[in-house]
């Protein structure tokens, strides 16, 4: 069960990196509005 | 704190650096609201106010607002400036409608208290208010994720203590599990908390008592003996560890809040929409011809401008060229598109479909039947119920009951266990929060008013929704809302030989040379009713009051032309008609053609929603200034058998008088111009009518649409926005009068606390929510 010394670190660390990515999409609007681009295609002009 | 000002170039600074910020932002702002008392920038969203020239109400956007409690504060903040007669804020929508001397203060007074206060402050309507919108949704989501992300892997390492036997875990993996939860619920308390923590650290320095301050302390104890309980095992607090409470605690209070956030956003959504829904510039057409891009705000009455489809309509106006079909739902709640040419006006804020027109500018700005629509939303979104009123008084001395009790609590649990002190202090903290109590009314308000606005029905005051719920008794007021403008012409007989379609095409041939609306009406029955037969007239005369007597002949050629009258039986030479019966004849040379009748034409939904009302248990009575068998014509015709008839309008208010001395509450429906006094004495009075003069109606509802039906589904609507508004009141009073004594006694861990304060919350809203869905058909319920 040594190997959880290291795992535990991992998963936080991995945390970390998932709540840079989600800083990184909210930050560029991703979640601005939801409906608008899935309706995008639907749009010629 | 920062301030915007409408017009100044703030896009290149990213909004959350300058937030983050605050010192080096304070000198410019100085700058920036010194800007603003600038008359043609406050203009932008402020208007007279009725009474005084030198009183001007203003509307902003105020952010940062949590609460009912947050909105009083705000309030009393505001009218302690010299100058401020009133200031009406609203935590529901985020807005505040300040009322001011001219000669007393400038806008950058007032909007300096509110930033002493802690809030920042837009001016309503433009895209800095957007821009503070967004922010504020993007932050929210942030931090409940960062909680939620969270609460999931501080979970995971909590797993293993809750089912490890006694010696499986060794004292080292143990401490790993507890270090790791340390360093994950950091971010929580960083980010998620944030907006608690500042929320309540400005209450502690304005010295009020406000709902997150017992919450920030609710976490911070937590906290603080988590911490201790990992790196110092041996002290005081114990051993014992709560990340996993705390972060689940932060999670669901965060999903109340951004839930709310969302329900505050959808049913503000019309009122917003609304605001949003003029052009910030338009294509006006220069001296040599060609259009050129200005600021929707420098058009003037006399300006032709150019709207191509898809875009709004900046301001009321008249089509010079070109053809569409126009959505004017928003305005009049009529939702199929308009088909619009040559010589139609056009009104601000609906919208072009089809294809380019130009558009001679009538009226901007105040003057538009939009700018009226929009500030009758604003001041019903700002004006708070009776009820709503009542649970904000109660806010601040409950709050600071919660607060003494807690630390009654963890004095009294002290001497025998700290740790146990501490955690029950943080469940009376956390438990009591009365959010639910706070929210019960203005949500279910605000839903039905998004629901209403999205119908075409108006809302003047939010307090008629409870009015209107209490109605018993329904008056019309006849003319123009149960039945409409337009007259119905009927054949009713012919001379022998002259077949209808015939006497229907001469008599359409001479109401054609009229204006008067009884040949208008008779022309536009005859277009269709005439069959193919189609008659010229030439030579037409009318003489006025009278009748039109003209030359007419068949469409074929060399037929011979004959002298044709049509008007009143004298007019016409037809002897012994009774010449009240407003009957229409046509005659010729050789006497009586035919007779037309005139009836008012009732309203097409007319006859179903007096049913609807009924079906409702309401009396309806009917009121009307014509002759006893033109009424009874109507009243029979729609099914009200209860109808007065000739009265004038002192005779209608004094029957309504009568009616409310008798005990009934009464709701009566006017078209808002001829029955002013009788709209003003009721308990709930309804302006109907597409022609409604908005300024000067003084209804509490106003139906813009052409839909009568509307007003028994805005009484229906009532009735269960009360309806809502108990079931709210009650459960969050009995959730709260449940919870304390249990919390006292130390029954209620910290998590099941955060979870049940959540589920109040969202039980509020969510029920709130059903409101929102529309406005139902009225079912014999």
């Amino acid at each position: 069960m040594e190997i959880l010394y290291l795992l535990i670190p991992l998963s936080v660390m991995l945390v970390f990196f998932i709540l840079g990515g989600l800083w990184w999409a909210i930050d560029r609007g991703q979640f601005d509005d939801l409906e608008e681009q899935g309706q995008r295609v639907l749009d010629e002009s | 704190m920062h301030i915007q000002v409408h017009g100044l170039p703030l896009e290149a600074e990213r909004p959350d650096r300058v937030a983050a910020t605050p010192v080096a932002r304070a000198a410019g702002a100085a700058d920036a609201l010194e800007l603003i008392d600038d008359p043609q920038e406050w203009s932008a969203f402020s208007r007279p106010w009725s009474g005084d020239a030198a009183l001007i109400e203003s509307s902003v956007v105020v952010a940062g607002m949590q609460c009912a409690a947050c909105a009083q504060g705000l309030e009393a903040a505001l009218r302690a400036v010299p100058g401020v007669l009133r200031a009406d804020v609203s935590a529901g929508s985020g807005r505040a409608s300040v009322v001011w001397s001219k000669d007393a203060t400038r806008p950058s007074g007032w909007m300096r208290a509110i930033e002493r206060a802690g809030y920042t402050v837009l001016p309503a309507n433009d895209s800095a208010a957007h821009a503070i919108r967004q922010r504020e949704g993007r932050q929210a989501l942030w931090r409940w994720l960062v909680a939620g992300l969270c609460m999931m892997q501080v979970m995971m390492y909590a797993y293993p203590a809750y089912v490890a036997q006694p010696g499986d875990l060794s004292l080292e993996m143990e401490r790993l599990l507890r270090w790791a939860s340390w360093v994950l619920t950091l971010p929580v308390m960083l980010f998620s908390c944030a907006g608690f923590f500042q929320n309540a650290w400005r209450d502690m320095v304005n010295r009020r008592v406000g709902m997150d301050l017992p919450v920030a302390l609710g976490l911070l104890i937590t906290f603080a003996v988590s911490t201790a309980g990992t790196f110092e095992p041996q002290g005081i607090f114990g051993r014992e560890v709560f990340f996993d409470s705390l972060t689940m605690f932060v999670f669901f209070l965060l999903t109340g809040r951004w839930l709310e956030l969302r329900l505050r956003s959808r049913t503000a959504g019309a009122l917003e929409s609304a605001l949003n829904r003029l052009p910030e510039a338009v294509q006006r057409r220069t001296q040599d011809g060609s259009f050129a891009l200005v600021a929707a705000r420098r058009l003037r009455p006399g300006d032709t401008i150019r709207v191509l489809p898809g875009q709004a309509f900046a301001a009321d106006g008249c089509i010079v060229q070109g053809e569409t079909s126009v959505d004017q739902s928003l305005l009049t709640g009529e939702s199929r598109p308009l088909p619009l040419g040559q010589g139609d006006d056009v009104i601000a804020g609906s919208h072009n479909l089809v294809a380019s027109v130009q558009v001679r500018v009538l009226r901007v700005g105040d003057d538009t039947r939009f700018a009226q629509i929009v500030a009758l939303m604003r001041a019903a979104a700002v004006a708070k119920p009776r009820l709503a009123l009542l649970a904000d008084r109660l806010a601040k001395p409950f709050l600071t009951a919660v607060v003494v009790s807690a630390v009654l609590a963890a004095a009294f649990w002290w001497p025998s266990d700290p740790q146990r002190a501490l955690m029950v202090a943080v469940a009376v903290l956390i438990v009591t929060c009365p959010c639910a109590l706070s929210l019960a009314t203005p949500a279910a308000m605000l839903a039905a008013a998004g629901s209403l606005a999205r119908a075409g029905v108006l809302l003047r005051n939010i307090q008629a929704l409870e009015a209107a719920a209490r109605v018993d008794t329904v008056v019309f007021d006849k003319t123009g809302t149960l039945t409409s403008e337009a007259l119905r012409v009927d054949l009713l007989a012919t001379r022998e030989g002259i077949s209808g379609e015939r006497a229907w095409a001469m008599a359409t041939a001479l109401a054609q040379h009229s204006l008067h609306p009884v040949s208008r009406a008779l022309a536009l029955a005859g277009a269709s009713a005439a069959g193919p037969q189609r008659w010229t007239a030439q030579r037409a005369v009318e003489e006025v009051g009278q009748g039109v007597r003209s030359w007419a002949a068949p469409g074929q050629a060399d037929a011979p032309a004959v002298a044709l009258r049509l008007g009143s039986a004298q007019f016409c030479g037809v002897a012994g008609q009774d010449p009240d019966t407003g009957h229409i004849f046509l005659s010729d040379a050789h006497g009586w053609l035919a007779t037309f009748s005139l009836a008012q034409a009732v309203r097409p939904d007319a006859v179903s929603t007096i049913a609807a009302l009924r079906d409702s248990g309401l009396a309806v009575y009917m009121l009307s200034g014509d002759g006893a068998g033109a009424s009874r014509a109507v009243a029979q015709a729609i099914g009200i058998d209860r109808f007065e008839s000739g009265r004038t309008p002192a005779q209608k208010l004094q029957f309504l008088r009568e009616l409310q001395s008798a005990g009934h509450r009464t709701a009566v429906v006017g078209d808002g111009l001829n029955d002013a006094p009788v709209l003003a004495g009721a308990d709930v009075s309804f302006a109907f009518g597409p022609a409604v003069p908005l300024a000067r109606a003084q209804a509490d509802f106003i139906v813009a649409g052409g839909q009568l039906i509307r007003v028994a589904q805005t009484l229906m609507l009532a009735r269960r926005t009360m309806t809502v508004v108990r079931q709210n009141l009650g459960w969050a009073l009995a959730y709260n009068l449940a919870c304390i004594p249990l919390a006292l006694v130390g029954w209620i861990p910290a998590w099941m606390a955060g979870l049940g304060m959540a589920t109040s919350s969202l039980v509020v809203v969510g029920n709130a929510l059903r409101l929102s869905r529309g406005l139902a058909l009225p079912g014999p319920a």
